[in-house]
């Protein structure tokens, strides 16, 4: 699977950083999970980060600081290698990666026909943070812009919208200047996992209405 | 052969900030691999000696107030001693490495942080799996890591100021912007301008 379209640079720039909020870290992790070419510029930030670090003045340390961390190491139980396997969930879709089976996903809900939402809960979070959309075949999803930035990586199926063309494996990302409304492919329903920095504003009446339901 | 024992910083153009290294990446390579493949806890005291200081530096720099720059030097430090065994020279040089630990570790601390209300404390690690390696061999690794530094070090100030404020201080940036008094344009032009010598350092093979 290669993606024709990727998160920008500003964006791997941030996943590297540490920068991005709960939710866009898991959906451009989805998109790393399957594209090399976005590791090998997230290790090149990376190794931006090392030069930094490395570059920081030296703030001195509390002399016992090592032998405080030495009896925090020792006081834990033996290293847990490997780690516990953790649970999966079952499978949200026939396919779903492995990575998404290790979140908790909560239920499809209704929000119009044709367009279903589950929300996502990412690993070691309380909260959801990114949704999975499921678009039936030939639908429409509401009209929408937003007021922060929408990330968005195409897990299954093909949409297109006013800017292009996406398939399986692409990624998208639309900031506030963007009022689209993505449409499935007929082939197939179109499943996406997305997150909003910022709020998403539906412009649509069924598309407010949506919004008000599942609380954006 | 790499270039990088001893002469620290100096190639290329002239640094603009005085750098303390206390030890250069070979040594640091040579500690950590004692560490990851014989728990040897002299080499992680080397280690600890050498990043410590700047991992509090480094959160404190982030926004956090100087206990807890410690606390989460401390929590890095421990996780680079019970996740030692994953570190891969061929994948990374080790100054990188505990930088992707201290990310995370940042990442945690915010995230307990945003629901101690919550009554919550477990340490979530975040997970890095999905990040295919190459094979690589170490010397190439050391070098590009080396390169990126140089590159890093090289930058002209402006620049250098930017790319220091969108990583260790997760500043947005409009916020750099306000406050640096210049343009929001002006930011991400020398983000851009450094990033695309960054990269260039990166890709280049020795």
């Amino acid at each position: 699977m290669t993606a024709h379209r990727h998160p920008s640079e500003e964006t791997l720039a941030a996943y590297a950083a540490g920068a991005l909020g709960a939710g866009p870290r898991l959906v451009v992790k989805s998109h790393l999970g399957g594209c090399s070419g976005c590791v090998e510029h997230v290790r090149a930030f990376e190794a931006i980060g090392g030069a930094l670090l490395e570059s920081e003045p030296f703030e001195p340390a509390p002399s016992d600081l090592l032998a405080r961390t030495w009896a925090l190491i020792d006081a834990s139980p033996p290293q847990r290698e490997p780690p516990p396997p953790s649970r999966l969930a079952p499978e949200p879709f026939p396919g779903a990666p492995q990575w998404l089976r290790r979140c908790a996903i909560g239920p499809w809900r209704f929000v119009q026909p044709g367009l279903r939402i589950a929300m996502v809960t990412p690993p070691g979070e309380t909260e959801a943070s990114a949704m999975l959309m499921r678009v039936s075949a030939g639908r429409r999803m509401p009209k929408h812009t937003h007021d922060g930035v929408e990330f968005t990586q195409v897990l299954s199926g093909v949409f297109y919208d006013s800017t292009g063309r996406y398939l399986t494996g692409d990624y998208i990302e639309a900031d506030d200047e963007v009022e689209h409304q993505p449409v499935a492919d007929e082939a197939q329903d179109c499943i996406c996992l997305a997150a909003i920095e910022g709020r998403l504003r539906l412009t649509s009446f069924a598309g407010r209405w949506a919004q008000s339901f599942l609380g954006f | 052969m790499y270039a990088l024992c001893g002469s620290g910083w100096g190639a290329g153009p002239v640094t603009t900030q005085p750098i303390q290294r206390v030890a250069n990446a070979a040594q640091l390579l040579d500690w950590m691999r004692a560490v990851s493949e014989r728990a040897d806890r002299e080499a992680f005291a080397r280690l600890f000696a050498h990043f410590a200081p700047r991992l509090i530096a480094f959160f404190a720099r982030g926004g956090l107030p100087r206990d807890s720059a410690e606390e989460v030097a401390q929590e890095t430090m421990i996780a680079v001693w019970t996740k030692a065994r994953l570190y891969n020279s061929a994948e990374a040089g080790v100054s990188t490495w505990i930088y992707t630990i201290a990310r995370n570790a940042r990442i945690d601390r915010l995230r307990r942080e945003g629901r101690r209300s919550k009554l919550e404390t477990e340490v979530a690690a975040e997970d890095d799996e999905g990040l295919e390696i190459s094979g690589e061999d170490t010397l190439l690794a050391l070098e590009r890591d080396e390169r990126v530094r140089a590159a890093v070090s090289g930058l002209p100030p402006e620049q250098a100021e930017v790319v220091r404020m969108s990583f260790f201080a997760d500043k947005p940036h409009a916020e750099i912007a306000r406050e640096l008094g210049i343009p929001l344009g002006t930011v991400k032009s020398r983000l851009r301008l450094a990033m695309a010598k960054i990269r260039l350092a990166w890709e280049q093979e020795a």
